[in-house]
């Protein structure tokens, strides 16, 4: 971790062009490696592929290749980091942004696997592959939570349990709406409409603006100061498997509004239900400590969505547009 | 004054003047006051009924499915009623709980997980538009949940 630039410089920069040889080093980078991968190069890698999305086999290779042990993490310098080097506002500011997506984590993991009994033989194996993806970011968190910062429990709910008061109350928005429309499609699995609201729901909103944008600011920050290594490691690898998820959660996306140009209406009425949620905080939270404002995380989340959109060809309607001035940043992720 | 039995005519009674009166001061202290004002606009406005059913009442309560119909109008409860199983059941939502995630709720556990493990579920309704609401929802349910009131032991198996 040589690079020490600002947290939000990639927000005045643009997007990024990233080399063959910088696509190649995410690509192929082992779990060590990943520690000396630029976060912001990794999350135009996100968007990379979007204007011609692979094909699920090809996502599910790419899985193949990138599987990490998140037993091979060493958390020994972060909880130095933690408890010696780490102000308390950063450890407070961080515990308030990391917690939502320790749940986050864990509800993207349960909430998958009833989407994938409507889907193509194809997409069923890039699914089986997220879904073990997302495990392993819920064991991430839960060894990042014992072991850092030192919550104890009996087991992952146990640790799940202490870290929920950092939650926030409007994060039973975007995740319990997504725990609702599971179980719209565990009755209906194959509902081609519920599966694009679902769809809209965890591929769009939580997993292609929510986390990343929160991703990018812990992980900005670790990197900035050159701490949690472990952390930079295992979160900047998850936001690589994210960019495999958020690919895959496109191209059902644009393939279902190509068949049925009538599915935007769809994926129009979930994110009026979202964004109608989206602008009401039930807590402060203080960016500072890790070297943002709130404005620049909200500038954050809005690149994140206006790119999907674009990239995949999504056109929004008036109304939704006038509700996008309202949106606040929400701290999850998964 | 014993307290009223869970899913009884005084619980519902008692229920509909907790939910009229909102979320206690301590409660409101802990968030923003943007949150409060939204869920307060949320409460002027909303013209829908909840039925929210308990699928398993203990015996000595009653017969199952049993559900607390709160009917909402004018920024107020209109109607707070228990409907039995032969009733009819006319509600904008319909959702489904089992006893012992109420016993759970009214001792203690947190609402907001509630719905998102999925322990209250929509059984019927438009689930967009009732996630528009949610958090006034999911506060009201808190609410209603810490409404004194008798609930028998769960019975093991």
């Amino acid at each position: 971790m040589t690079e020490r630039k600002s947290p939000t410089a990639v927000l005045t920069e643009g997007p990024r062009a990233l080399t063959d040889e910088q696509v190649r080093e995410i690509e192929e980078s082992d779990l060590q490696a990943v520690l000396d991968v630029d976060i912001d190069d990794v999350i135009e890698y996100v968007h990379r592929d979007l204007k011609s999305l692979p094909d699920f086999t090809t996502l599910y290779r790419k899985y193949l290749k990138q599987r990490w042990d998140v037993y091979d993490l060493d958390f020994t310098q972060d909880k130095i980091d933690w408890n010696e080097k780490m102000s308390a506002d950063e450890r407070e500011s961080f515990i308030a942004i990391s917690s939502g997506f320790h749940h986050g984590e864990r509800q993207v993991e349960i909430e998958l696997p009833v989407f994938m009994i409507g889907a193509s033989e194809e997409e069923k194996l890039h699914i089986a592959a997220q879904i073990e993806d997302e495990a392993r970011h819920t064991v991430f968190f839960d060894r990042f939570y014992r072991e850092v910062v030192g919550m104890e429990g009996d087991d992952i709910m146990g640790v799940l349990d202490a870290s929920f008061p950092w939650v926030s109350e409007t994060f039973v928005g975007p995740f319990g709406l997504l725990a609702y429309q599971a179980d719209e499609l565990r009755r209906n699995p194959y509902d081609e409409r519920a599966r694009v609201r679902y769809g809209t729901t965890y591929f769009l909103w939580i997993e292609g603006v929510l986390a990343l944008s929160v991703m990018k600011v812990t992980l900005s920050y670790a990197r900035w100061r050159g701490f949690l290594p472990a952390y930079y490691t295992g979160f900047t690898a998850t936001c690589r498997d994210e960019s495999r998820h958020v690919q895959g959660g496109m191209k059902y996306l644009q393939d279902a509004v190509r068949k049925d140009p009538t599915m935007i209406n769809e994926i129009h009425e979930t994110l009026r239900t979202i964004l109608s949620l989206a602008g009401v905080a039930s807590r402060r939270i203080y960016f500072e400590p890790l070297g943002w404002t709130e404005d620049e995380v909200t500038v954050l989340f809005f690149q994140q969505l206006r790119r999907k959109l674009n990239d995949v060809g999504i056109d929004l309607a008036p109304d939704i547009e006038e509700m996008l001035q309202f949106v606040q940043p929400q701290l999850a992720g998964g | 004054m014993a307290e009223p039995r869970f899913f009884s005519k005084e619980w519902a009674d008692a229920v509909r003047d907790a939910v009229v009166a909102g979320p206690s001061p301590q409660v409101r202290e802990g968030k923003l006051q943007e949150y409060w004002d939204f869920f307060e606009l949320i409460k002027s406005q909303y013209p829908a009924s909840w039925a929210i059913g308990c699928r398993d009442l203990p015996p000595e309560l009653g017969e199952s499915p049993a559900y607390l119909l709160v009917q909402w109008g004018g920024g107020t409860v209109t109607g707070c009623q228990i409907i039995g199983p032969d009733d009819p059941l006319d509600a904008t939502y319909v959702l489904g709980m089992d006893y012992a995630d109420w016993k759970a709720l009214h001792d203690g556990y947190d609402a907001q997980r509630t719905v998102m493990y999925r322990k209250v579920l929509l059984e019927e309704g438009s689930l967009l538009e009732f996630f528009k609401t949610i958090y006034f929802f999911v506060e009201s349910l808190a609410v209603i949940g810490a409404v004194p009131a008798v609930y028998p032991a769960l019975v093991p198996g």
